[in-house]
């Protein structure tokens, strides 16, 4: 990129002042050209080894508290899939056998591929005296 | 700015390789970087688009800015260059200026957090450094002193010159409005009697807009005839706002599942700003 053998027509410098960019100037343009190359170069990986299949919505639950008057289970949703699912929309039930006893909802505006997301679920039961059971129920494409 | 002043060619070439000069135009840039692109850092489509859009519709786009950068370095830039070196040198500090003011701001609004992904971090910053790169790109004209004219003058005097400058015009506004969903929202609310009107308005307002209004930089007709101008500079002007419109609307995936025409209309809505920023390229870059 520094070697150059044919000059545009529009102004004709001296080698010695193309020579000359002050370090400043390099440093800046140094540090452009590693930023560009850099996430063009992660964009261009990313689009090549992880584009395209489904959302891969797994559920977790981080914690069981409680406020004094009702029962949060703290939900984690991880995306381990290669695309975004929007509007992703999970359930919560509360089973005592094969019944279910209560069932909370919750919306995930977005879960990015690749990322986790966290948000809540109340009960008026404690969840940890019943089996919580944890469903995706359904996304939109962004 | 001390390059506007009359002297001889060397000292000027002197003082474009000066530090303190150079320090100078990239806190210059910084300040484009902020004010040309805080509109857009603040639009949550922008930080959605970062992360769900297509990867590699995301990277060809920054490929693109870059010649685009170079360009705009060629007609205006934040500092005066004299050989495409230093074009490339502007072109990648706009770049590097337009980068890091996105990651900063995206911080500071606590968009992007340590915790996120890599691919989702890096794809809401390389989003938002386009048109914050343009902007430090343009904080020479805005807010320093003008190139020497004559010089500026016989650069932009070609007609591919003005093409480029009017796409280039076309894609830093279109760009500020292309990422909302207003853009499909609208039409969806038209009628194909509305779009073609559209179309009619941008097309007279793109040639007042150039011709008529008497804005700073506009151009005169000089002995051409109107049809003549009309054809050479309007009808391509507009016709490059719509390719540039197609381009954003494909871009921020706003294409997908649209039937001809609803993605026609899409194009002409959105050809409306572009149109206004090709007609205004000369004041803004």
């Amino acid at each position: 990129m520094v070697e150059v053998n044919r000059r545009d027509s529009y102004e004709e410098p001296r080698e010695e002042e193309s020579a000359s960019v002050s370090w400043v100037a390099r440093i800046a343009s140094g540090i452009g050209l590693v930023l560009f190359l850099g996430s063009v170069g992660i964009l261009g990986y990313e689009g090549l080894f992880r584009s395209g299949g489904d959302p891969v919505i797994a559920l977790s639950v981080e914690s069981v508290t409680h406020d004094g008057q009702r029962w949060l289970a703290r939900v984690r949703a991880e995306n381990t899939g290669g695309e975004t699912g929007a509007q992703v929309r999970i359930a919560g039930q509360l089973m005592t056998g094969q019944t279910v006893v209560e069932t909370a909802e919750a919306e995930f505006t977005y879960i990015p591929a690749g990322s986790t997301q966290e948000g809540g679920l109340f009960f008026d039961r404690d969840p940890k005296a019943h089996e919580l059971r944890l469903r995706v129920l359904g996304y939109a494409k962004p | 700015m001390d390059t506007t002043r009359p002297m001889d060619t060397t000292r000027q070439r002197a003082l474009l390789h000066d530090e303190k000069h150079f320090a100078h135009a990239l806190a210059r840039a910084g300040a484009g970087a902020v004010i040309f692109a805080f509109p857009l850092l603040m639009t949550m489509e922008m930080w959605e688009l970062g992360f769900y859009m297509d990867r590699f519709r995301l990277a060809l786009f920054m490929l693109i800015t870059m010649p685009v950068l170079f360009g705009l370095s060629y007609f205006s830039g934040f500092e005066e260059t004299f050989c495409w070196q230093d074009d490339l040198v502007d072109a990648l500090t706009a770049f590097g200026v337009g980068f890091l003011v996105s990651a900063v701001l995206l911080y500071v609004f606590g968009i992007i957090a340590a915790d996120q992904p890599m691919t989702e971090i890096v794809g809401k910053i390389a989003l938002q450094s386009v048109p914050a790169s343009i902007g430090a790109m343009l904080a020479r004209k805005q807010l320093g002193e003008g190139d020497d004219p004559d010089e500026e003058q016989r650069k932009r005097s070609s007609y591919p010159g003005e093409l480029f400058l009017m796409a280039a015009g076309a894609l830093f506004v279109g760009f500020n409005v292309a990422p909302t969903e207003e853009m499909v929202l609208i039409s969806y609310k038209m009628t194909p009697w509305h779009a073609i009107l559209l179309a009619v308005l941008s097309v007279a307002l793109l040639h007042v807009f150039v011709y008529r209004v008497g804005f700073a930089g506009q151009e005169s007709r000089g002995k051409a005839t109107f049809l003549h101008v009309f054809m050479r500079f309007t009808v391509a002007g507009y016709g490059i706002a719509l390719l540039v419109s197609l381009y954003l609307l494909w871009t921020f995936e706003r294409t997908g599942g649209l039937s001809m025409m609803e993605l026609v209309t899409a194009m002409v809505v959105l050809g409306f700003p572009a149109a206004l920023g090709a007609a205004t390229a000369r004041l803004i870059v």
